[in-house]
């Protein structure tokens, strides 16, 4: 992915070149030619043409600015109910990321959202040890995570 | 309660320190050359370099962050006097008194006419002793066993 954007890049500085032209207009113009090209290549890459990845990072930030209302509504809920009945505990949770970033983006997400904490990672990365505000809902959790975050990730990464 | 030494997995902490990491120095930068027409300077630029390199030791452990950064900080802190005197007794040789600085504008290639000042210089020698200082500190209290 990183490949394709710099070689976006260079095209479009080509294209300046060859223009003679070092303004805004002329660099957006060979991003855009460039963007072509490397549409019509996208079977010489490795990875996949690197547009999705950059929709499948913004959705992810949809997905995180949703669930980020939605928690604190959710909290909103808990403070102002008059009695306690959440009862918190502690689950673990089997991820299939495996880079460090995505672990960790995982976690910054988690910790974000509804009523869930990441207290600890096991050293060999696979399991995320999550505080719940509330154990009854802990399956739900787990297919929520695992729906919607792990997903979008790996879509991201992909 | 027994104190252990189980180290942890600090992955999470890691992985965000290496992206942190490098908006913290370049902001670090940027305080330091906006130290003459707004707040900033070499003091708080060298503090908020030398917070970078003290949240490197906090994520890694000592031997890693002196492997990333191979510096003996003894001896930025020599330059960055080095530095500040050089600029007092440049102005010496201009016949001018010690620490007269100097500034104008200046012609460099592809960014034009700038405004540049000795001063910047004198500054960039605290910001040299600032980081130096800092991280030797650190670094002899934290190498104590």
């Amino acid at each position: 992915m990183a490949i394709q954007i710099l070689l976006n890049f260079l095209i479009a500085c080509i294209w300046m070149f060859l223009q003679s032209d070092t303004s805004t207009a002329a660099f957006l113009t060979g991003y855009f030619l460039g963007l072509l090209i490397i549409f019509a290549m996208r079977r010489a890459f490795s990875r996949r043409y690197y547009v999705y990845n950059i929709f499948a990072a913004f959705s992810l930030l949809a997905i995180f600015i949703k669930e980020l209302l939605l928690a604190n509504l959710s909290v909103l809920k808990v403070v102002l109910a008059p009695k306690i009945k959440a009862s918190p505990g502690i689950f673990a949770y089997e991820t299939n990321l495996e880079k460090p970033w995505e672990i960790t983006v995982l976690s910054n997400l988690i910790t974000l959202t509804p009523g869930t904490l990441v207290v600890e990672v096991s050293d060999d990365n696979k399991i995320l040890y999550i505080h719940a505000m509330d154990m009854d809902d802990a399956d739900k959790a787990r297919e929520d995570i695992r729906n919607s975050f792990e997903k979008a990730i790996m879509e991201v990464s992909r | 309660m027994r104190r252990t030494n189980r180290k942890t997995n600090d992955v999470i902490l890691q992985t965000t320190v290496q992206t942190v990491f490098f908006i913290i120095v370049i902001y670090s930068v940027h305080l330091f050359f906006s130290g003459h027409y707004t707040p900033g300077g070499g003091f708080i630029g060298g503090l908020m370099t030398s917070s970078a390199i003290v949240l490197l030791l906090l994520a890694f452990d000592v031997k890693t962050a002196a492997s990333i950064l191979p510096v003996n900080y003894l001896y930025v802190t020599a330059f960055g006097l080095l530095a500040a005197i050089g600029t007092g007794i440049g102005s010496l040789l201009y016949g001018m008194p010690f620490l007269k600085h100097w500034h104008g504008p200046v012609h460099i290639p592809f960014l034009g006419e700038i405004e540049l000042a000795t001063a910047t210089l004198f500054d960039f020698g605290v910001y040299l002793v600032v980081v130096g200082v800092t991280m030797t500190i650190i670094q002899t209290i934290g190498e104590t066993e």
